[in-house]
This record gives structure tokens, C-alpha cells and sequence, in this order.
């Protein structure tokens, strides 16, 4: 069960790596013409290529950057001639700490939205219609709301969420506002997903039994229902973080947020092939790994396993 | 009865209604939207209802004329996506076998992956619009061709189903006149879902500058440039959101409207 988990994670992350390689590879123009930018010959642009290895046949290249990749050296950016290791170790931190503040938000919110909204009653109706709406519109609006009311009405933060330059950890009042923008909507699909899951057992007998012995609220949640939630909340948190991860790109370009985000849409604007292949293999590690835990968990934790 | 069918009139009209001003809105714009009328950020007043954003242009008529684009590539994904996915479903529901297993399990790992890493993958070599519909097809046809295939495979046993075959009507004359009538309220929905999606990913494409070129309007795009005057012109932020959130939520409404109608008993 575990091997077959781990088997599974590989071969997704060697699927992703192929279609990442296939996706930005596909460009009519090659990194040496990017490079030179339309001033190189066609006889510089040849020995450029031989010298670079971009004349190699599609698989052989794939492969050699695959293998980079595995050693830790993801090449060179065309932009600004870093290696691309050092350019994404640099953005790694403000990207993870703001990830990661988004995470602690957004696990409790997700929980304490999706109880009520699966019990079902008219406060619970409210909350889900709510979370749902949430959930749908674009990023951006949650954004914008949270920046009118914080930033403009209350003047509690600033609307542009500037790291500070000698590279200290961002302080509070700059996390705010992205983390929030990050961890409401994630919290509302999270909420979403478990939603049908809580209404689920709580309909169960031995349940609705408990309820009828009048046991209070929080010890059937704690006792009946939330065992059984555990592993397909884990599965629902995964995919959660998996998609809080990609829009933390959104929400470092709307709040000028100088991290791995905002880097790689800066990359993709400027057709850096090999930051976007990094970073884009970083965010599918990420998310991939988040799934194996949760798999991994789920296989430990599950209830039947713990009756018996 | 009438009340509820009264409410279903007003609520299309409402829907039209977004569809139309999102679309067409620029044709009711009061000013230009590109060009530049007074300070920047300065409040609703002397024929700027809604003040001006960063560069003195009229707020009002940039939010009339900011949501086509969005509109048009959200829309032309989900068609595209839902469309994909319904063919599929249909064939997948009429033949079980390996195929349908294979899919669900596709189906499965594409609802973990973030369709805006898709999108940004696919942006390095399309253009924003053409990258967004790609990540839609992706992420989406998948699922919505799941979902259609799991409804083909509970109407195929049906009496109407049995009563085409002993007419000797072929496969795919069934599938168009028997079968695809009969999921059309839950195609439907899935077009509303996919559109939600489509929609989000477009947002996040403009907000990248991946969208129209500056100084054209687009409700994303002026939600970045206004995001520093949230306190001299909240409107100038606030306005282009309302817009998109109107939007999206009409859709997913309009698409949850029929997939509960999808859910009722034939």
C-alpha cells in the first residue's frame, strides 16, 4: 500500500516533468534565438546551439534536463544568466512563509466552515451558500474586498505588501492581507469538498442514535464523526494546498509580493524557459508530496484499521 | 407556481443582462475608457460616477467596457471543454470497458492538480486566452466527461433507450436524439462549472498582464493597477470586482439551477 503510493507519486512527477518539458519547449523560436534576441546570424545561431546542446534530438534534451534537475542544477536563466537554483533559493523563503501562514489559517477555517455548512441547519444553509460563492469568484475579488475594507476603509495594513530589503522575515502587518487573500477561497474549496462528506455521517444511525441519547455537540463530533473524517480530510487538504500553492502567484503580483510567484509569472511573461521548468517541477513536487502524505496518513489513521 | 416561475423569468433576465453589459457594456460607457480626464484617483463627481483610477481615467466607463475580453475566453473554454467532455462522456457512458476506468482515474488526479500552474505552463508559448481555454480542456473535459459518462451509463437501460434499439435505430442516432436530450440539463451545468473555472484562470491570466495589452480595460488588470489607491478611490478597486464576482456568480447560479433540474428523476 505504501510502495504502491510512493510507486504512484513518481510516475505522476515524471509524467509532469514530460509535460512541462513538452509544453515550453514547444516554442517557435529556441532558447538561442531568445537569447540573442534576433541580432545573431544564422551561422552563430548554429554554433550557439551545438555549443548549448539545444541541436540534441527532443528526448535526449529531456533527459538531460530531467537528470539535472535530479542533481539539484535546473540550468541557467536566459534573462539574467543566474543559475536558476540560486534564483528560485532566493524567492524560496517569502514564498514558504506566506504558504505556510496560509496553511495555518486555512485548515481550521475549512473545518469550522464545512461542520456547520454539512449539518444543515438554516445558519449552516447560510454559511455554505457563503463558502460557495466564495469558492467561485475569481481570486482577485477576495483580494480586492479584503484590500477595500483593511487597506482603504480601515487603514489597519498597507495594500502593497513590500518585504523588507535587508532580508528580514516579513512582519505581520505585510503577511496579512495575502494571507487572508490566500486562505479564504482555499478554506471555502476545502469547506466545498468536505461539505457533502460531513452531511455524509452525520445522517449515519449510530450518529443520529448518539444524538438521541443526548451526548453534547462536540463529543459526537469528536467521538463519532471526526475519526471518519480524518483520511478524506486529508485527501481534501492536499488538493487544497496544491491549488493555494499555484495562486500564491496571483496574490504576490496583486500585493507586488517578491516571491517564487511572482517570479515565475515574471519568467512566463519573459519566455525564461528554464525558471519556469524549475519552478513550475517545484510547485508540482510540492503538491505531489502533499498528496503522498496524505495517502501515507490516510493508510495509518484509518478507523476500521483502528477497531480491530 | 407562478411566483416560482415568475422568479425564474426575472432571474434569466437578470442573467441576460449580465451577459449583455459584460459583453457589450462598452457601447453604454459614458467617456472613453482609455483616455485621461482628470487626477488620478480623485472621488465620484463632476461626471465621474465612480471617480478615476490611477491614471485619471473615468472608473465607470472602464468597468463597462472591462469584461468582454474575460467574458469571450472564459466562455469560448468552457464550450470548448464542456463540449470535449461531453462527446467523450457520451461514448465512454454508451461503451464500458477499460477506457471509462482509465478516464475516472484521470479524472481523479486532474482534480489535484492547480489548473493555474497549467495555465502558466501552457502562457510561456500561447497567448493568455488560447493558454486559458488549453488549461481548461485539460483540467476540465476530464470531469465533466466523467460526470456525463456516469449519467449516459444510468439512461442507457432505460425503456426509451430499449424501445429506440428494438426500432433499430443505430448507436449514434441515439446517442443525439434519445440519450443527449436527456443529460442536455446536466450538460448545462457543466458548462456553468467549466465557465466558473475559465473564468478564474482568465482573472488570474490578466491580473499577470498576460490579458489585453494596457491601456485597454479589463476588470482584473484594474483591480492591480487600483490595489495602491485603496484609500483616496476604494471605488476604482472595489467597481471592477463587484463586476467580475456579478459575473461569476450569476453563471454558477444559473449553472447549479440546472444541475439541480439534472438531478430530478426522469
Amino acid at each position: 500500500m505504501i510502495l504502491r503510493a510512493l510507486v504512484r507519486a513518481v510516475l505522476l512527477l515524471v509524467g509532469v516533468s514530460v509535460m512541462v518539458f513538452a509544453a515550453t519547449e514547444a516554442l517557435p523560436g529556441d532558447a538561442a534565438e531568445a537569447r540573442t534576441a534576433g541580432r545573431a546570424t544564422a551561422a552563430q545561431l548554429a554554433e550557439m546551439r551545438a555549443a548549448t546542446g539545444l541541436d540534441a534530438a527532443v528526448w535526449r534534451r529531456y533527459l538531460e534536463w530531467a537528470a539535472g534537475l535530479l542533481r539539484g542544477d535546473a540550468g541557467v536563466s536566459l534573462i539574467s544568466g543566474r543559475p536558476v537554483a540560486d534564483v528560485i533559493g532566493q524567492r524560496l523563503p517569502a514564498t514558504a512563509a506566506l504558504a505556510g501562514a496560509a496553511l495555518l489559517v486555512t485548515v481550521p477555517l475549512m473545518l469550522a466552515w464545512a461542520w456547520p455548512a454539512g449539518a444543515g441547519s438554516p445558519a449552516g444553509r447560510l454559511v455554505a451558500a457563503v463558502v460557495t460563492a466564495t469558492a467561485a469568484v475569481p481570486q482577485v475579488v477576495v483580494a480586492a474586498a479584503l484590500t477595500a475594507v483593511f487597506a482603504g476603509m480601515l487603514a489597519w495594513f498597507p495594500p502593497i505588501s513590500l518585504l523588507p530589503a535587508d532580508g528580514r522575515p516579513p512582519g505581520l502587518s505585510v503577511l496579512a492581507l495575502p494571507t487572508l487573500s490566500l486562505a479564504l477561497p482555499a478554506a471555502a474549496y476545502g469547506a466545498m469538498l468536505l461539505r457533502g462528506l460531513v452531511a455524509d455521517i452525520v445522517a449515519r444511525p449510530y450518529v443520529r442514535d448518539a444524538r438521541r441519547r443526548g451526548l453534547p455537540g462536540w463529543r459526537i463530533a469528536a467521538v463519532y464523526v471526526g475519526p471518519f473524517l480524518v483520511a478524506p480530510a486529508l485527501r481534501v487538504l492536499a488538493v487544497v494546498a496544491g491549488g493555494l500553492i499555484a495562486a500564491t502567484a496571483v496574490v504576490e503580483v496583486m500585493f507586488g509580493y517578491a516571491g517564487l510567484g511572482e517570479l515565475l509569472v515574471g519568467a512566463v511573461a519573459n519566455r525564461d524557459v528554464p525558471v519556469v521548468q524549475a519552478g513550475a517541477m517545484l510547485a508540482a513536487v510540492a503538491v505531489v508530496l502533499g498528496m503522498l502524505a496524505a495517502d501515507l496518513v490516510t493508510v495509518r489513521t484509518d478507523p476500521r484499521r483502528a477497531m480491530t | 407556481m407562478s411566483i416560482v416561475t415568475g422568479g425564474r423569468l426575472g432571474f434569466v433576465t437578470f442573467a441576460g443582462t449580465v451577459l449583455g453589459l459584460a459583453l457589450f457594456g462598452s457601447l453604454l460607457a459614458p467617456h472613453d475608457p482609455t483616455a485621461p480626464l482628470g487626477a488620478p484617483w480623485s472621488p465620484s463627481g463632476g461626471g465621474n460616477l465612480l471617480g478615476t483610477d490611477a491614471l485619471g481615467r473615468d472608473v465607470l466607463s472602464r468597468v463597462l467596457a472591462g469584461g468582454r475580453h474575460l467574458t469571450l475566453t472564459a466562455g469560448a473554454a468552457a464550450l470548448v471543454a464542456a463540449a470535449i467532455g461531453i462527446a467523450g462522456g457520451l461514448l465512454a457512458g454508451w461503451h464500458d470497458g477499460p477506457l471509462s476506468r482509465l478516464l475516472h482515474t484521470a479524472a481523479d488526479l486532474l482534480l489535484a492538480a492547480p489548473l493555474l500552474l497549467i495555465a502558466l505552463v501552457f502562457a510561456v508559448t500561447l497567448p493568455g486566452a488560447v493558454a486559458v481555454i488549453a488549461a481548461t480542456v485539460c483540467g476540465g473535459a476530464p470531469l465533466t466527461l466523467r460526470i456525463v459518462g456516469d449519467a449516459v451509463r444510468q439512461v442507457r437501460h432505460a425503456g426509451f433507450v430499449d424501445a429506440a434499439l428494438g426500432r433499430g435505430e443505430s448507436g449514434p442516432r441515439i446517442l443525439g436524439r434519445e440519450i443527449l436530450p436527456a443529460v442536455a440539463a446536466l450538460a448545462g451545468s457543466e458548462i456553468g462549472a467549466r465557465f466558473v473555472v475559465a473564468l478564474q484562470l482568465a482573472a488570474a491570466l490578466s491580473l499577470f498582464g498576460l490579458g489585453p495589452a494596457p491601456p485597454a480595460p479589463d476588470w482584473s488588470a484594474m483591480i492591480r493597477e487600483n490595489v495602491s489607491g485603496a484609500a483616496l478611490s476604494p471605488a476604482a478597486l472595489i467597481a471592477p470586482a463587484i463586476a467580475l464576482a456579478v459575473l461569476s456568480l450569476t453563471v454558477a447560479v444559473v449553472g447549479n439551477a440546472a444541475a439541480r433540474h439534472a438531478r430530478r428523476p426522469l
